[in-house]
């Protein structure tokens, strides 16, 4: 699938669009969204693999700790994360590998992934949903 | 849709939006402002995320926006809610993200003219002292112990290792150490990204800014706080960095579930908040006091980073090159605190998001040398723009739960700012006005341009025309350091 993210206009900070056929590739491309605001991925080498296997009281805080996760390895190790593995998703549980590497010219910094506007809804292409990034 | 003729004007600054306007609104929501800062309030989510606000259980009176509010998450910025101890709700998203997010004021004994001829070097040492930028580490390591320690002693824990004086931390709110901070409700995650970074500034909006006091209004007031005409002074602006944020982030989650358990009903996730008598809710509340004293503390180091340049540049040069703190305010906290409410003196958890306690004469929690005037209230501007030094009145304590604005407000979202404006330009445009500039990114400047702000001075007008805090003096920026 072509794209599954665009930026969009926000006061204060910014914001995507994300949408997927199924929550697996929703994820994945919120994720993917997330590492285009924080660096080129033409520029990430994965190099670097870290496991993950994350709770959340439903769909909408899982995709929050998912994002979250992959941002904490940002803000520690400046890793930026371009491929995706979920071998298990469901609404309050997923379980995979993320891939990525140092790029080598950052965009901008993500302090946090927020639940503003966050709601992922079906739609006739899957889901979809709002997610908002405080910077 | 709520309308500009929905609200009622029940005072020349303040308008009030009847409590019926939505059908969950427990109170009324009030907004402090002039008749184009309230237009500026329906370009965006503030007025909804104020009526949201009023929808929390627990909450008195009324939800209050400050005249530089703007969207946020949960509270708009700008938002002040109290809350009744018993049947009221603790709120992260009345917090915010950056947990303690304040300003420390220090002032010199040197006219702007002493310090002139070595700005330059002066914003170099700055630079070089005050570490910044995103990942910056800090100034101080700490073990997870000493982490520990830190965040339940708040600035004492600094005068103990000899990176405060006695006087800092008189002239701190809370003294620079909240109570009931308990680190046992910080997740492990949190600590880990807080240890490098005390004593760092960080990115964003925080800033270091060299300033010269350029006009008073109140001379007395200026006089008890040791302002006069022509001085130099510092201005720090940072907060709890990446632990602070993860507290916020750990307890956003958390507690969504809780939101479930006690069966309370909310407009938007981002307002996820706890009985403040549960588990839950003391649980935010010990790890929340936990980021506010480390802010206290990172603020604290840094000012004696500031003071260490200071004295490298300008030792030899100058008679007198000492620092002193005037005060240092929290912007963004949650606290308990004595106000009354229909003559009787009730203890409420008032939150304050992107708002500046404005405690008036006389209260026991304004510093004793200060406590016949007010408690010294810091309104950082935009970058490049004039900040403000008030002082709290009776009349907050009256009518705004002892609050007061914490600085411009955002107009513009930091993309249409980077669209609109290049960090290079914007960068010559300060330094033709004199301003020296020291910034870690030209993309982080554009976002912060003034432009991207509400004017300060308008916003100031506006408290001040309320009565909620009093000019004391304006400040105009020297030199700024940015990450």
């Amino acid at each position: 699938m072509e794209g599954g993210f665009e930026e969009i206009e926000h006061t204060a900070d910014v914001a995507l669009h994300v949408w997927g056929k199924d929550l697996k590739e929703l994820f994945i491309n919120a994720a993917r969204g997330m590492a285009w605001l924080l660096a080129d991925p033409e520029t990430v080498e994965p190099t670097v693999e870290v496991a993950l296997d994350l709770e959340g009281f439903d769909a909408e805080t899982l995709l929050v700790t998912w994002l979250g996760e992959l941002l904490y390895y940002n803000e520690t190790d400046q890793l930026v994360f371009t491929e995706f593995d979920l071998e298990e998703i469901k609404p309050t549980h997923l379980r995979g590998v993320a891939r990525g590497g140092v790029p080598k010219e950052t965009r901008r910094h993500i302090k946090a992934v927020t639940f503003h506007e966050m709601d992922i809804r079906p739609t006739d292409r899957g889901l979809e949903t709002t997610i908002v990034f405080d910077v | 849709m709520v309308a500009k003729g929905d609200f009622r004007r029940i005072e020349r600054f303040i308008w009030e939006l009847p409590k019926g306007t939505r059908p969950d609104m427990r109170v009324p929501a009030r907004m402090f402002a002039d008749p184009e800062l309230l237009d500026a309030a329906f370009r965006d989510r503030t007025v909804e995320q104020l009526i949201n606000t009023t929808t929390l259980p627990g909450i008195v009176k009324y939800a209050l926006a400050m005249p530089d509010f703007h969207q946020g998450y949960g509270f708009p910025i700008g938002g002040v809610a109290a809350m009744r101890t018993d049947t009221g709700v603790i709120s992260p998203g009345g917090v915010g993200y950056d947990i303690n997010c304040g300003v420390r004021l220090l002032a010199s004994h040197l006219e702007q003219e002493q310090v002139a001829p070595y700005l330059q070097d002066l914003t170099a040492a700055l630079y070089r002292s005050c570490p910044s930028g995103v990942g910056g580490k800090g100034r101080v390591r700490v073990s997870e112990r000493e982490l520990d320690e830190l965040v339940t002693k708040g600035a004492r824990w600094a005068l103990k290792r000899g990176l405060a004086r006695a006087e800092d931390l008189a002239h701190t709110e809370e003294g620079g150490c909240m109570p009931g901070a308990d680190p046992s409700q910080v997740s492990a995650r949190a600590k880990q990204r807080g240890r490098p970074q005390v004593g760092s500034l960080g990115a964003g909006n925080h800033f270091l800014e060299i300033d010269v006091v350029e006009e008073i209004y109140d001379p007395d007031v200026a006089d008890v706080f040791g302002l006069w005409e022509g001085q130099v002074v510092v201005q720090i602006h940072c907060g709890s960095r990446g632990y602070g944020h993860q507290i916020c982030d750990d307890y956003v989650k958390r507690l969504q579930s809780a939101v479930q358990k006690y069966g309370i009903k909310l407009p938007d996730r981002e307002l996820v908040c706890a009985p403040i008598d549960s588990p839950e809710g003391r649980a935010y509340y010990g790890a929340m006091a936990c980021a506010v004293n480390y802010a206290f503390v990172n603020r604290q180091v840094l000012a004696m980073g500031v003071r260490e340049a200071f004295e490298q540049v300008l030792a030899g040069k100058v008679k007198n090159f000492d620092l002193y703190q005037v005060y240092d305010v929290a912007h963004n906290i949650a606290k308990f605190e004595e106000h009354e409410v229909d003559g009787r003196r009730v203890r409420l958890c008032v939150h304050r998001k992107g708002a500046t306690r404005a405690f008036g004469p006389g209260r026991p929690e304004v510093p004793e040398d200060y406590r016949e005037v007010g408690q010294p209230v810091l309104v950082p501007g935009s970058m490049g723009t004039s900040s403000y030094v008030l002082v709290g009145t009776q009349r907050a304590m009256e009518i705004s739960w002892g609050s007061t604005c914490h600085g411009a407000g955002r107009v513009m979202s930091r993309r249409q700012a980077l669209k609109r404006i290049w960090g290079a330009d914007l960068r010559r445009e300060l330094e033709e006005q004199g301003i020296v500039i020291r910034a870690g990114s030209m993309k982080g400047l554009a976002e912060e341009a003034p432009a991207a702000y509400k004017d300060v001075s308008r916003v100031v007008e506006v408290v001040h025309g309320a009565g909620i805090a009093r000019k004391v003096a304006r400040l105009r920026p020297l030199a700024v350091i940015k990450g």
